[in-house]
């Protein structure tokens, strides 16, 4: 069974008088330690997508049409909101386009902050298990730094391992190369692929940029909020 | 937990919830140094109103009681009392060296007995100085010299007697409030000096004099009466002046003399006399015609009787500090009762008057509360503009922060997480604001009168002039509830002023906080 299954979501925002259906029945199935990209145009839905499958946001309820979110076996939207803050804390991991960093904490307290929300049992190893991803991501030497300090690539991967702390079994990566030149978002596909490579973390990543969402295992192409078309990438060489 | 991380950074980042702290402090001290200084006021003058009356009075006004020095007897030996004297409460008009007159309130007392029951001596002002009072840099006070002149004037104030030096005797004297004549100029520095008027001569020329109230006489008359009541005759007695008296409230300092009980008594036609009984006497009031002779003659009385000395009051101080003089007021109502059972011609217990320094003084005190309670309502008032300033600049700080709201929501922060992060730090900067504001207070208070005496010298401004208040120096004492209960209320209103934002913070949409530009 999928580990995230997406069916038929709809999602409309009303802009003054004016509705505008974002998603118009958008289904999809990501297994477990499956590298997602959803391909798609400004507009066409998909950041959209990437905030209901996180449980940022809530779809359409239309007894017409059912959709729903189920993640694990558990339906998204038969949860209250603090199941959905519960969600978010343990099982999903976000990053940003714009890194979205506290501007007034630390690299390490930045990362830190994610674990500190969640309060599991892992959180007194918090902070060695922080200093080791950052370590891993060459930014050992930054830890006390602000993200003010940081060039846009560092900030980047402070966001992934922020998204990481609390080792979730799905991470969202919203156009993380998007704001970052051509070599230093390859740097960031890379580490995200190192980190697959060692975790078979679940990605689903979200672009308009073909050629990273050719990194995926699966591409999905989204357009008008439906999905059109999918297509995997042959299995590498071992 | 993330909450105090982030107040943590918020707090040392920021300017704005800086300038929220300086207003919290500004309002936490201003309401504590109000709040001490007028409690100070208070409490000064419950102290200085009790300095005259002691702490209950069993009084019935005009006629008065006889056999008093038994009740005063009774009280002493009640284990509750500290002490008792007699006294008589009466109007009388003076006649001052300056040639006028005017009307007082005349208390007829023993000195010694008095003394005990109110410590009137430590408010007699005529007394040898050591050192200078506070505010008198100069050494201008006459009473730092001459000092044997002072003990003497000291000595004859409590006694209430003056030796008349062409007698060779001791005679009843007076002590005058210090107001009383208006002769006595108040000093800036609190302090008095006689003052220089016109005084007729004999010869019916005016002549400038500095006018020495305590080696001056005065004419006293006073209105004496018989038991039942009815005025007999006006009694006028040349009375030398001891010394004055400051207790430190203007209307008795105005108003007030103390003249010995014994004199008062016989003025008043309250002292011991031996009286004809009723029907005991001829009818021709004592004078008797021999029919054969024509003769005149004066037979006496068949029959007199002693009319026991009376006073209106008797002064009790009970043992101990007195806080609540309620209970020694009640027991000195049974103490008379079992004192007018066993006498006849006394006032039956239900027609006294016992009262507590408390109900003597309520007209007072009561303003000077509600004073004190208006003034704090004021400034507690004002100080809601330290919530609202809390409430804009929090305001301002959720919309500069929500993005980093939604990054929270978006890690897996609750709305009420959300919130807490801004109550927070509201509660940090009421901590921080009112506990400031606090040792401001205590800073200011401590020191409010060399700040005040600065203030006077470097801009001129004197908010405490001693010419017009009773006390030379400004109340310095912060209680520590009130201290607690003022840093308590910045804390709270500071909290008070973070929660509409934060409930704004809480309601955000995360998808929304997100995208937020």
């Amino acid at each position: 069974m999928p580990l995230l299954i997406v069916e038929n979501l709809q999602k409309t925002y009303r802009l003054g008088r004016v509705d505008v259906p974002v998603l118009r029945g958008a289904s999809l199935a990501v297994e477990e330690g499956e590298f997602v990209a959803v391909l798609g145009a400004s507009g066409s839905g998909k950041s959209t997508l990437l905030h209901l499958i996180g449980g940022l946001d809530t779809p359409d309820r239309d007894p017409e049409r059912p959709s729903g979110i189920t993640f694990d076996g558990r339906d998204l939207k038969a949860m209250v909101t603090r199941d959905l803050d519960r969600y978010r804390a343990r099982d999903v991991g976000f990053v940003f386009q714009f890194y979205h960093l506290l501007p007034e904490l630390t690299v390490i307290q930045n990362v830190l902050i994610a674990s500190m929300v969640r309060r599991g049992p892992g959180a007194r190893s918090a902070p060695a298990r922080a200093a080791e991803i950052l370590d891993a991501f060459g930014l050992a030497s930054r830890l006390g730094h602000r993200p003010a300090q940081l060039s846009g690539g560092e900030r980047q991967r402070v966001a992934i391992a922020r998204a990481l702390i609390n080792e979730p079994r799905l991470l969202l990566a919203d156009e993380p190369t998007g704001n970052l030149d051509r070599k230093t978002g390859n740097a960031i596909l890379d580490a995200l692929a190192r980190i697959r490579e060692r975790t078979r973390q679940t990605v689903i990543m979200v672009t308009h940029d073909p050629s990273v969402a050719a990194r995926a295992d699966r591409v999905v192409n989204l357009e008008d909020g439906r999905v059109v078309s999918e297509h995997s990438r042959p299995l590498r060489d071992s | 937990m993330y909450q105090t991380l982030l107040t943590r950074k918020y707090l040392t980042s920021k300017i704005m919830p800086l300038l929220a702290s300086v207003a919290i402090v500004l309002c936490t001290a201003m309401v504590l140094i109000t709040w001490s200084v007028m409690g100070g006021f208070l409490k000064s003058l419950v102290a200085s109103g009790r300095t005259m009356i002691g702490d209950v009075a069993i009084t019935f006004p005009n006629v008065g009681f006889p056999h008093y020095q038994d009740l005063v007897r009774r009280l002493q030996a009640d284990p509750m009392v500290e002490a008792a004297c007699p006294m008589i409460e009466s109007y009388g008009l003076i006649h001052l060296p300056d040639g006028r007159n005017e009307l007082v309130v005349v208390k007829g007392v023993e000195g010694d007995s008095y003394n005990r029951v109110t410590e009137f001596h430590k408010t007699l002002y005529w007394r040898p100085l050591t050192e200078p009072v506070p505010k008198d840099e100069f050494g201008d006070d006459w009473r730092l010299r001459q000092h044997s002149l002072w003990a003497g004037r000291l000595a004859d104030g409590m006694a209430l007697r003056e030796m008349d030096t062409q007698r060779a005797q001791e005679v009843p004297a007076a002590v005058f409030g210090i107001e009383v004549a208006g002769f006595n100029i108040r000093e800036v520095w609190g302090g008095y000096t006689p003052g220089v008027v016109r005084v007729p001569q004999s010869d019916g020329t005016l002549k400038d004099q500095t006018v020495l109230m305590f080696e001056s006489t005065i004419t006293l008359n006073l209105l004496a009466m018989d038991p039942t009541g009815r005025s007999v005759e006006t009694s006028t007695r040349q009375v030398p002046v001891a010394n004055e008296f400051q207790s430190g409230l203007y209307d008795i300092d105005k108003q007030t003399i103390l003249v010995d009980l014994g004199l008062v008594q016989q003025m008043l036609n309250m002292d011991e006399a031996e009286r004809i009984v009723a029907g005991s006497a001829p009818d021709t009031h004592g004078v008797v015609v021999d029919p054969a002779t024509g003769r005149e003659s004066f037979e006496p009385a068949r029959e007199t009787t002693v009319d026991p000395a009376r006073v209106t009051s008797v002064l009790v101080r009970g043992k101990g500090k007195q806080e609540d003089p309620r209970p020694l007021a009640e027991r000195c109502r049974e103490i008379y009762r079992d004192f007018a059972a066993a006498h006849t011609g006394v006032p039956p217990p239900e027609n006294i008057r016992i009262a507590t320094w408390e109900d003597q003084n309520r007209t007072l005190i009561s303003a000077v509360k509600k004073e004190t309670g208006l003034v704090l309502f004021i400034f507690s008032f004002i100080s809601l503009t330290a919530v609202i300033l809390v409430l804009a600049i929090f305001w301002s700080m959720v919309s500069e922060k929500t993005k980093d709201i939604g990054v929270l929501r978006s890690i897996g922060a609750s709305r009420s997480g959300v919130a807490m992060v801004w109550i927070c730090y509201g509660l940090a900067i009421g901590l921080i604001g009112s506990i400031a504001g606090g040792a401001l207070a205590y800073a200011i208070v401590w020191n409010i009168n060399p700040i005040h005496d600065w203030m006077g010298q470097q801009l001129g401004l004197v908010i405490w002039d001693p010419r017009v208040y009773y006390f030379v120096t400004i109340p310095s004492e912060v209680e520590t509830d009130k201290a607690v209960i003022v840093v308590l209320g910045g804390v709270v209103s500071s909290v008070l002023g973070a929660l509409i934002p934060a409930a704004r913070a809480a309601m955000l949409s995360p998808v929304k906080a997100l995208r937020f530009e």
